[in-house]
């Protein structure tokens, strides 16, 4: 395998300079600034030079033709430079009386009278060390993270060389604030840049509505990673983890449903279901089929019995369309309320949440299935498919973990749910799974997930297909029983009531939740080799 | 507006003979009052006491989005209840709100023979102050002590989370013989030390004579209202002084040269103070003046100029006393006295009133009257007390109000409306910048106070 990272077509965009020098100036004007600094740092002169930096590639977690996630060790010794212009106050009393209190301010007369003087700072000789967590996708561009102060070394030449206290002070104002930039600006940047190159369509959304952002936030809290995470040790939680966090879990899954993905979706379904000859091709997705449905029955459990069957028609409009991310690790929540034990949920969904990437079992490559199949009565088991990873539909279907003979134990819950056997979704089957068992973070939120993806799916297939009969109206004849839009509304509600829950539960439980999903400590990336990921 | 707490402070300097403006800092005091004065910020409400005539609290509730407050206390080892009117709805304005101030008469330590005999020295007084502001959780925390008739010893502190190493602390020692004047100072911040002196000479410290002359001539401005003999003749002090700034920890400083010249207060023309600041290190020359163009008016200017990145700017602010509308016709024959007071000495009520009792009871001020400076024994007497009350009454009525506005190069107008509604005092300012002209009120702010 060989990669090849090309240096200089980033200078041959003409605009390329430009674009940056307006988000650096616009970078470096967003944190307060030392109060030596009396007007705006303007970004007057940016190259990046013909030196590229050493990427030592430590690690590849994931690797497909639209996204990537791996580790490099980075070290940069080249001829990039950085001139910026401002005004500085020149007089060190002056900056010295700034923000303190004035009570016991000595009360200069004219000692502390200002001098602004323009000046312009070289940064040359920049030496960067730093290992870099580099995290891309179509469709959410680049997402750069460093795992450790990058500065090693910078040189900053300005016109008040000759002035020693000056000196050091900007030297130690400017290594300051471009460590600031580095750690917190940089991704900011480099991912803005990413989605403007790559995905034009998803750049204006992260600028122009940032609000609707923040509001979503509040809704799913693990779109988007903690800003600090310790464990209960109180060590910082591995980066790593964190980006898998924030990656596999909701985020992803929202921006994977877009509304051309869905519509092509929705195309292969009536394909099927019709005698068209029109099959969209859906990139990187193995379209898993099965020829009948008994077989499956048979080999998911050895007994077919009429628990068994009760169990599955709870939740077999949940299957009729199942779009299974093994990424996402996805399970719904018909089949966490059937398993056994708590800590059969906890290992299928520590891997998503809060696992740490390397300890997986059986991790191999991430496979999206879909399994599009119309399904009247039999059950996926998608805990089977998100674990072993594999397209084949005669994998195991249960756990190892899990007891065979637990399926054919009918649960409460589950014999009440026979009088709503036809019924596909309804609250029965739901309700009493989250209010069964104090809900752990882990469950309700991926019962969020497959919420938002039922009603997502079924909102946007329902309009392209409806006189073919969308996918929904296929997985149960007698889904006609209750209305489309009743049912609608109906997920809608439960969505948002499960994320209220979602919110209340990471609240009280943010600790626990990385406590338990911390089993081997981070590993340590520059340190030891043999750290028990490898 | 100027703080309860600070003007009891002053009443300390008072009591114990100690001239507050006799040091290098306070050069540009009366420019400064003009022209950087504070406008208040959202709403601000101030309940102040002097609970006893040792002990004064004040308590602040302040709302500028959030609400806010601060509560302090003082305590005095000398009685102040004499030298100062606590109640808000009598304590004469000019006295809380005047910017311009005449320069007061130094207090000749170096020279025993030469001081006024009222000018008496208390030794080994101190002054208690604390501050606590409440959601902030900072604690304010001065102590001013009296060691000697010329040295007095200042520590200040401030305790806060939110400053480096949890606060900082600065002790001044000063030393006042009248002629000259030093300071020295230590900070914890930077570990800054500080050094500041000043040299009086002229006016009323040139000879002996005329330290005499001024001690004998707020009597003859009291009778004469004004000789016409002198009056070309301008009458002033000299004050030249200088500052020196090291940081121990930062390696850096400052330092800086001034001089003055102010009218005296016996002064027959127009009164006015011209400064001029140079800091040689920073190429900063600054020059002030102030004039008290009429009796209810008076101007200031500033120019500065930096010769070594040839940045100037300016400013100018005036100040305008407001007479209630009601008694601007019955005013007429009270005012002539009252021009001179209004040119003398801030303790203008006593000129005034003499002479204004003196009238009342057909006869010449008495002698030993006339040198007494402060308006202290209000109490002693039934008839003094009551012909000064009354003379208090009209000087209190004479003015309402005063209106502040400065402008400066960056055509930024400050605003302050100070007066007094019943017993309640108040202070209504505005910032606006006259550049935005979209948008020009960047600060408001109202703010309420009442003493008692």
């Amino acid at each position: 395998m060989a990669f090849n990272f090309n240096w200089s077509p980033l200078t041959a965009d003409a605009e390329f300079y430009s674009r940056a020098r307006d988000l650096l100036t616009k970078a470096l004007n967003k944190s307060p600034k030392p109060p030596i600094i009396v007007d705006d740092i303007l970004v007057s002169e940016f190259n990046l030079g013909t030196v590229p930096p050493d990427l030592e590639i430590l690690e590849i977690g994931d690797l497909a033709e639209d996204r990537f996630r791996g580790i490099f060790k980075m070290t940069y010794a080249g001829d990039a430079y950085l001139t910026l212009k401002t005004r500085v106050q020149a007089n060190p009393l002056n900056t010295y009386l700034f923000s303190k209190p004035e009570f016991t301010s000595p009360q200069p007369l004219a000692a502390a009278s200002g001098l602004t003087i323009p000046l312009s700072i070289t940064l040359s000789e920049i030496k960067l060390s730093a290992f870099i967590i580099l995290v891309f996708s179509k469709q959410k561009g680049l997402t750069l993270v460093f795992r450790n102060d990058p500065l090693e070394s910078l040189k900053v030449s300005s016109t008040f060389d000759s002035i020693q206290f000056v000196r050091d002070y900007l030297q130690r104002t400017i290594e300051q604030q471009l460590r600031n930039l580095m750690m917190d600006e940089l991704p900011a940047i480099i991912h803005r840049l990413s989605l403007q190159l790559w995905c034009p369509d998803q750049a204006n959304k992260g600028v122009e509505t940032p609000k609707e952002e923040t509001d979503e936030e509040g809704v799913n809290p693990l779109s988007s990673p903690p800003l600090d995470p310790v464990d209960a040790n109180g060590n910082v939680l591995d980066p790593s983890a964190i980006s898998e966090i924030s990656l596999n879990g909701g985020g992803e899954t929202q921006s994977l449903f877009s509304q051309k993905n869905l519509l092509r979706l929705a195309a292969l379904t009536d394909s099927h279901r019709t005698l068209s000859l029109f099959t969209p091709g859906i990139r990187d997705v193995v379209f898993r089929a099965w020829s009948g449905c008994a077989d499956r029955n048979d080999v998911a459990t050895p007994s077919v019995s009429s628990p068994s069957r009760v169990r599955t028609n709870s939740y077999t409009g949940t299957t009729g369309t199942t779009y299974t991310f093994s990424d996402t690790g996805s399970t719904l929540h018909g089949s966490i309320s059937s398993r056994p034990t708590l800590t059969s949920v906890n290992s299928s969904m520590g891997l998503s949440v809060g696992g740490n990437p390397r300890s997986r079992p059986g991790r191999k490559k991430k496979n999206r299935v879909v399994n599009l199949r119309k399904t009247k009565s039999e059950a996926v088991t998608p805990e089977s498919q998100s674990e072993a990873g594999t397209s084949t539909p005669t994998s195991v279907n249960v756990p190892l973990s899990e007891p065979l003979f637990d399926n054919s134990i009918p649960e409460a819950d589950e014999l009440q749910d026979d009088h709503f056997t036809g019924d596909h979704f309804t609250p029965q089957t739901l309700v009493p799974d989250v209010g069964e068992n104090p809900p752990t973070l882990e469950e309700l939120t991926s019962a969020l997930k497959d919420l938002k993806m039922f009603a997502d799916a079924t909102a946007n297939s329902r309009r392209p297909s409806l006189e073919k009969g969308s996918p929904r109206e296929a997985a149960g004849a007698a889904a006609q029983t209750s209305p489309d839009v009743l049912d609608q509304d109906w997920v809608m509600k439960m969505a948002s009531e499960i994320a209220r829950r979602v919110y209340d539960e990471k609240r009280s439980q943010q600790r626990g939740k990385w406590n338990e999903a911390e089993d081997a400590p981070p590993p340590a990336y520059e340190a030891s080799p043999q750290s028990p990921c490898h | 507006m100027r703080e309860f707490m600070d003007y009891v402070h002053s009443a300390f300097y008072e009591a114990t003979g100690w001239r507050r403006d006799n040091s290098y800092a306070a050069l540009n005091s009366t420019t400064d009052a003009l022209l950087n004065f504070r406008t208040p910020r959202g709403l601000r409400l101030t309940l102040s006491a002097l609970a006893s005539p040792n002990f004064a609290t004040s308590y602040q509730l302040g709302s500028v989005g959030v609400v806010d407050g601060s509560i302090s206390y003082l305590f005095s080892s000398v009685p102040l209840r004499l030298l100062l009117t606590p109640q808000s709805e009598n304590v004469p304005l000019p006295d809380l709100l005047r910017s311009y101030r005449p320069l007061t008469p130094v207090a000749r330590r170096d020279d025993p023979s030469l001081r006024r005999p009222d000018d008496e020295d208390k030794t080994n007084e101190s002054l208690l102050y604390g501050r606590l502001y409440l959601p902030r959780s900072q604690l304010e925390a001065l102590l001013v002590r009296r060691l000697s008739p010329a040295l007095q010893a200042q520590f200040s502190a401030v305790s806060g989370q939110h400053l480096r190493d949890g606060g900082t602390a600065l002790g001044l020692l000063q030393y006042d013989v009248g002629r000259y004047a030093l300071e020295g100072l230590a900070s914890t911040d930077g570990g800054l030390l500080g050094f500041r002196g000043v040299y009086n000479f002229g006016g009323d410290l040139s000879s002996k004579k005329h330290a005499q002359h001024s001690a004998a001539s707020p009597a003859e401005n009291g009778i004469g209202g004004g000789g016409n003999g002198d009056k070309e003749r301008i009458y002033g002090r000299f004050s030249t002084g200088g500052e020196i700034y090291y940081g121990t920890l930062n390696k850096s400083g400052g330092i800086s040269i001034g001089a003055r010249f102010a009218t005296l207060p016996d002064h027959k023309g127009t009164p006015l103070s011209a400064t001029l600041t140079l800091n040689p290190l920073m190429g900063n020359i600054a020059a002030s003046y102030a004039v008290m163009a009429g009796k209810d008016c008076s101007l200031a200017t500033r120019m500065e100029f930096n010769i070594f990145s040839y940045e100037s700017s300016w400013a100018v602010g005036m100040e305008l006393w407001r007479k209630p509308f009601a008694r601007l016709a019955v005013d007429g024959e009270v005012s002539d006295t009252d021009v001179p007071a209004k040119t003398s000495v801030t303790k203008s009520a006593t000129p005034a009133e003499r002479s204004f009792n003196a009238k009342l009871e057909w006869r010449l001020d008495e002698p030993e009257k006339v040198t007494e400076k402060k308006p202290g024994p209000k109490m002693n007497g039934s008839n003094a007390a009551k012909s000064k009350s009354e003379a208090e009454k009209d000087k209190e009525q004479e003015y309402a109000g005063v209106v502040k506005a400065r402008l400066d190069q960056n055509l930024r107008l400050g605003v302050l409306w100070e007066g007094r509604v019943k017993s309640l005092l108040f202070s209504l300012g505005s910032g606006i910048d006259l550049k935005m002209m979209n948008k020009p009120f960047r600060t408001l702010g109202l703010e309420v106070q009442f003493s008692s």
